[in-house]
């Protein structure tokens, strides 16, 4: 299988603090095409700044991020937005769809600022809001959405654009079992679907049950690497 | 560009109340900014009408030295070669008025005052003045009469009356002696005192006989078919005279003064204007940060999601340059027919005010203007302290931290 991404020797230390913050600690890690990867460990561990760092949308201290052959550490800012819009879907704990878009709208808008023709574009989100079951609230702004409806969209958002890895951080967090569940249905559905590669940053266990492959961060750095067969 | 405008333009209706605020504040300042720079507009073109019809006109062909000399040796001979340079604009000059005048002594029996002796032709000089309802006594005499028309003041001074003979005496053309005796066959009210104790009008042909300056004017007043083209049609004449003798002025260029006063004035009604502008700038900018700033997590999704700090930062400008452009349509759609209705029904003037403007010889009232220049002055001027605010909200967006802003 195709190598995603990997980390050499990934280090971030945050020194802007009284006292520098080593958030991650020499982090070797692979990530290959179509896995299902939650990040988990305790608070403080190092999830959220290890997902920001492969993400582009923070800079290691050390190491390296090769993502399709490129080392997105020694990019330029402008180069990173491109690359992120062009490699990278992202889901958020809280949502975060643009309030004044209808969910169509949300679920273009990455494709749109990629220059994406109008008609494939309407055709691609309707068909992921369909995927996520919300075929009948193509028009409806996330205000008028409920909370696990609000995560599909962005579910459908990130997929969308068919990037080469989607990351999610902390995806069901902010929801109810029953929302939860039905996201982590539809994002492994649409994982062995659509073989895109999911990563996850989490704590909840619903999330950890369902991935395939579980890595542990403590203190930044790497505790366990381990593999589950789901299936 | 059409997603950042439509994203721009819902952004704007998030907190309608707050948008329809800050717009109506752009309104009144444009309704205010736009009544003002009106009367300002509409005082100065009244004050630039009656000098014109008083004074100068919009320009005039003089002697080239007769503007820092004004005496009767500075005047020229109208003959051929003016009318002859005049000819290709016969079509943008509307009528011309020609004039000769020169200070001399009148006098009857034992008074004797100073007066300004103009020698003109009634016709065109009705055009210009319409003096004849200034005409108090007596009659306005013909091209070919050869009685004087004097001020009321003048007469009241001299103890003159009608078909009384009034003597003058002065210098004339080249240190000729000037004397003559004229009957008053008209008595003219004039509001500026100084013209009504002065004025001695005469036939054209009786003064310049009097001045020993036949065919000689101090003055070829010229009244274009188009006024806004006065400057350009002095210039074009100019250059069809023989500038080594004469000359076309524009009242701008013999009046620079009141061109002065004018121009204070105008920056004045302008600073006036801009702290309007100011005050709703700092509305438009307390919105526009506030606005910003309630959304740093949403600008920190985007940009994480790969939309261009510029792209992000032109929805910012396109949302400040459009609540500007709302608010001064709806002040100028607002202000327009107020001031259009101002413009056809001037608010008449009573009391002192009324005799101060009826002495300088303009009509009593507060005159607005339409000109367009107004409303684009309006329009340019928000939309310079919108784009202002706009560049400073893509400046804050420029500097946005992706990942303080994506966790605020």
């Amino acid at each position: 299988m195709k190598t995603v991404i990997k980390t050499n020797n990934l280090s971030k230390v945050y020194s802007d603090a009284a006292v520098p913050v080593q958030a991650l600690k020499d982090v070797n890690l692979e990530f290959k095409e179509g896995e299902f990867t939650a990040i988990v460990g305790p608070s403080g561990s190092g999830k959220t700044t290890f997902l920001n760092v492969i993400g582009g949308l923070d800079k290691p201290t050390e190491g390296h991020v090769i993502i399709d052959d490129v080392d997105i550490a020694t990019m330029k800012e402008s180069q990173l937005f491109d690359f992120r819009l062009k490699h990278i879907g992202f889901v958020f704990q809280a949502y975060n769809l643009i309030p004044v878009l209808t969910a169509k709208e949300n679920v273009s808008f990455i494709m749109l600022l990629q220059k994406a023709p109008k008609k494939e574009m309407e055709k691609r989100a309707k068909e992921m809001l369909e995927q996520v079951g919300l075929d009948d609230k193509l028009d409806v702004r996330p205000g008028k959405l409920s909370g696990g409806q609000q995560q599909r969209v962005a579910v459908a958002r990130a997929l969308a654009s068919k990037p080469d890895f989607v990351l999610a951080d902390e995806p069901t967090a902010n929801l109810d079992t029953e929302s939860a569940f039905n996201l982590l249905d539809i994002m492994a559905r649409l994982n062995r679907e659509e073989n895109i590669t999911l990563i996850f940053s989490t704590h909840d266990q619903r999330v950890i049950d369902r991935a395939r492959r579980v890595i542990t961060l403590v203190d930044g750095a790497v505790d366990k690497d381990e593999q589950f067969d789901r299936d | 560009m059409k997603v950042l405008f439509t994203l721009a333009w819902r952004n704007l209706w998030r907190n309608k109340r707050r948008t329809l605020i800050t717009v109506s504040s752009v309104l009144f300042a444009v309704m205010l900014a736009s009544a003002l720079l009106s009367f300002a507009g509409g005082y100065q073109g009244q004050l630039v009408e009656t000098m014109v019809r008083q004074e100068t006109g919009y320009l005039q062909i003089q002697d080239v030295q007769y503007m820092d000399e004004p005496s009767l040796d500075h005047t020229f001979e109208y003959g051929e070669g003016i009318k002859e340079a005049l000819r290709p604009f016969e079509e943008e000059i509307k009528y011309t008025v020609p004039r000769i005048q020169g200070f001399s002594l009148a006098a009857k029996e034992m008074s004797t005052k100073p007066a300004m002796v103009s020698g003109i032709d009634p016709e065109s000089e009705e055009k210009l003045r319409g003096f004849n309802k200034n005409l108090v006594e007596g009659a306005m005499f013909s091209p070919e009469d050869n009685f004087a028309v004097i001020g009321q003041g003048l007469a009241e001074l001299l103890g003159i009356s009608l078909e009384d003979t009034l003597v003058l005496i002065g210098q004339g053309f080249q240190a000729m002696t000037a004397t003559g005796k004229f009957k008053v066959g008209g008595i003219l009210e004039f509001s500026l005192p100084e013209q009504n104790n002065t004025m001695v009008f005469l036939p054209l042909k009786e003064a310049q006989w009097y001045f020993a300056a036949e065919n000689r004017l101090t003055n070829l007043i010229i009244m274009p078919e188009d006024e806004e083209e006065f400057e350009r049609l002095a210039r074009d004449i100019r250059e069809k005279l023989d500038d080594e003798w004469v000359t076309a002025r524009t009242w701008k260029e013999l009046m620079p003064d009141m061109v002065g006063l004018m121009q204070m004035q105008s920056t004045v009604y302008r600073v006036i204007a801009w702290v309007f502008y100011i005050i709703v700038g700092f509305g438009i900018f307390g919105t526009i940060l506030t606005m910003l700033y309630e959304r740093m997590r949403e600008f920190g999704i985007l940009l994480s999601l790969g939309m261009k700090r510029l792209q992000l930062a032109l929805v910012g400008l396109i949302e400040t340059i459009i609540i500007g452009i709302m608010g001064v349509i709806a002040g100028v759609v607002g202000a327009f027919p107020i001031l259009y209705f101002l413009y056809h029904n001037p608010i008449r003037l009573s009391g002192d005010m009324a005799d101060y403007m009826l002495d300088m010889g303009m009509e009593p009232v507060m005159p607005f203007s339409i000109s367009p220049d107004i409303f684009l002055y309006q329009a340019v001027s928000i939309f310079l302290i919108t784009l202002f605010i706009g560049l400073f909200a893509m400046h804050i967006i420029f500097k946005i931290n992706i990942l303080e802003a994506a966790r605020n």
